[in-house]
């Protein structure tokens, strides 16, 4: 099991976004966590990372395991730049003021042992991935229209080299046949590399398509899980995320 | 006509002068307010820490080296020992002040008025340690008049000068080619995204600390070869003054912090030149209060977003 999230409670302010949710990803897999609105999927991503408040909430029992080991206590950048997750954040949070190359230089700040040609062929796989980014490398970020920008929030999650990624709605703003392409290299990474892969996504069909297994958050609350073809054929959750 | 020209001229050579005095200061300002969204207002106070530095460790490498080694070679020595002991003076500052605060989520106005009580601490810390009797700063070069055009230059405001165009290089390579520089523009752009590129954020800031300290003990070291006479009070006024450059040049802005500073020093002593010396400051600050009156947010200052 590479993450474990155990009975986790967790708070902003005094209002509570998770009762106690456990769920766990298997080294490999990609699993995908569906559910409405304000279910909690953000705040369970954003848990996982560590972030201070105001981004992710104060976690109040229960605990998230990595490789077996609870990281409530690891700091943000050693999430990243020590146990090797990565998160292509909610609203893109791309740096704007920087070019789409310096935003994807920084990613790469913690992989300081790196060798320049590991580097550079990451990059150009991001660039084969998204040859729009790659036409403007020298672009200030914030100048690229929506669907550039999440490319390249997810490319700069690639490009921090990471043992398991997290995709907090990767397909937000892209056009369809872009958002298909994206996830069937994401899969390809996936069976390539073995890397994990837990994606958040409105579109559940599209994220249950993707995904080994998933998860149906409710108001905080797991309320259905299983293999991702049983789900997508489960008549309640058709129902409530699948539009019948 | 003659001597309108050289005038003219001394003029130019006068304000880039203190422009680069400015200019020195006021990157402090502006590369912290950057980062963390927090006026120094230490920072002037750091200046006159950077100037005692310098005079100690001047004094100290006459004593020793003084026989052997030439003035330029003690000045070498002096600019680095200078900046590296000044930018520990701001990071222990980031450490003790400002760092206890952010952890416990102090709003702003606190912070600020902390700063404000550690620029009273570094002054009256002086004033306890070394006393009210001022310091005379060791001459280690001589002065060298050059004249160019009738206007005449020193050896050591052209060093001024050379020194602040070096800096805003050097700032201008840190920020767009390393990646420390580049992750001091992505936190003034979005501090939470920051650890999720795997960078600490307090390494960043510590670096930006390093950066403003240093360059503002270059400055001290500066101006202390230029007006060798040092007290602890020194820092209030310049300090002042370059904060106001920042503002005007847009705070956040490496330019502007640059164009700042010259323009607040060509205003100024193109004021005294025409007015009666009083009057300078009333008209300097009055015409910088016009720029920021039709431009808000400084020459190079964007309303949000784009900081450094
Ligand atoms: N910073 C915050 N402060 C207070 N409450 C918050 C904060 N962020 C989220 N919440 C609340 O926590 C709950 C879960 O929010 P979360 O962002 O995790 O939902 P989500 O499943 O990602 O929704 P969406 O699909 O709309 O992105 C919501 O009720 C939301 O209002
Ligand atoms: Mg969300």
């Amino acid at each position: 099991m590479l993450l474990s999230i155990e009975n986790l409670y967790v708070k902003y302010g005094n209002i509570e976004a998770l009762h106690g949710i456990s769920f766990h990803v298997n080294e490999g897999e990609i699993v995908t966590l569906i559910g409405a609105n304000g279910a909690g999927k953000s705040t369970t991503l954003n848990s996982i990372m560590r972030l201070p408040p105001p981004e992710a909430p104060r976690v109040i029992s229960g605990d998230i395991k990595f490789r077996g080991q609870s990281i409530l206590n690891v700091e943000p950048h050693d999430v990243v730049a020590k146990l090797n997750l990565a998160l292509a954040p909610e609203g893109r949070r791309i740096f704007g003021n920087l070019t789409v190359m310096e935003n994807l230089t920084l990613a790469t700040y913690a992989r300081k042992n790196d060798p320049d040609t590991e580097i550079k062929r990451d990059l150009d796989r991001i660039f084969d991935l998204f040859p729009r980014l790659a036409e403007r490398k020298t672009q200030r970020s914030e100048s690229l229209s929506g669907g550039e920008q999440q490319m390249l929030a997810v490319g700069r999650a690639i490009m921090t080299k990471c043992d398991m990624l997290l995709l907090d709605e990767p397909s937000m703003g892209l056009a369809p046949l872009l958002m298909y392409e994206m996830f069937r290299t994401l899969k390809q990474i996936n069976q390539e590399d073995g890397l994990t892969i837990v994606v958040v996504e409105q579109n559940a069909k599209v994220a249950l398509s993707l995904a080994h297994r998933g998860y149906v958050l409710d108001t905080g609350e797991i309320v259905a899980s299983g293999a991702a073809d049983e789900l997508a054929n489960d008549p309640e959750v058709k129902k409530a995320y699948l539009g019948g | 006509m003659e001597t309108l020209l050289q005038g003219f001229l001394q003029y130019i050579i006068n304000s880039l002068q203190w422009g680069s005095f400015y200019a020195l200061i006021a990157v402090g300002y502006t590369l912290v307010y950057g980062v963390l969204l927090l006026i120094n207002f230490a920072h002037g106070d750091i200046f006159m820490v950077g100037a005692y530095i310098a005079f100690f460790i001047s004094s100290m490498l006459i004593t020793y080296l003084g026989g052997m080694a030439g003035g330029w070679t003690l000045v070498a020595l002096a600019v680095p020992l200078t900046m590296l002991l000044t930018a520990c003076v701001g990071v222990t500052l980031e450490r003790v002040a400002y760092r206890p605060l952010r952890r416990k989520g102090a709003h702003r106005l606190y912070v600020v008025i902390t700063a404000l009580m550690c620029g009273l601490i570094l002054e009256n810390g002086n004033l306890a340690l070394l006393g009210a009797s001022r310091k005379k700063f060791p001459e280690m070069v001589d002065t060298i008049v050059l004249s160019i055009g009738g206007a005449s230059i020193t050896n050591l405001k052209l060093l001024v000068i050379f020194a602040a165009v070096a800096v805003f290089l050097f700032l201008h390579w840190i920020v767009t080619k390393t990646k420390l520089g580049m992750a001091m523009r992505a936190v003034s752009f979005d501090k939470f995204a920051v650890p999720l590129m795997g960078i600490p954020l307090n390494t960043v800031i510590v670096f930006t600390f390093i950066l403003g300290s240093g360059f503002a003990g270059l400055a001290g070291l500066l101006f202390a070869m230029s007006y060798p006479i040092l007290e602890p009070y020194m820092g209030a006024l310049i300090g002042w003054k370059a904060f106001i450059a920042a503002v005007v040049g847009g705070i956040g802005d490496i330019r502007g912090a640059f164009i700042g500073g010259f323009l607040l020093a060509f205003i100024e002593i193109g004021v005294a030149s025409v007015l009666p010396s009083s009057f300078r400051d009333l008209f300097a600050f009055s015409i910088l209060l016009v720029i920021l009156w039709i431009k808000p947010t400084g020459l190079f200052g964007v309303a949000k977003t784009t900081k450094i």
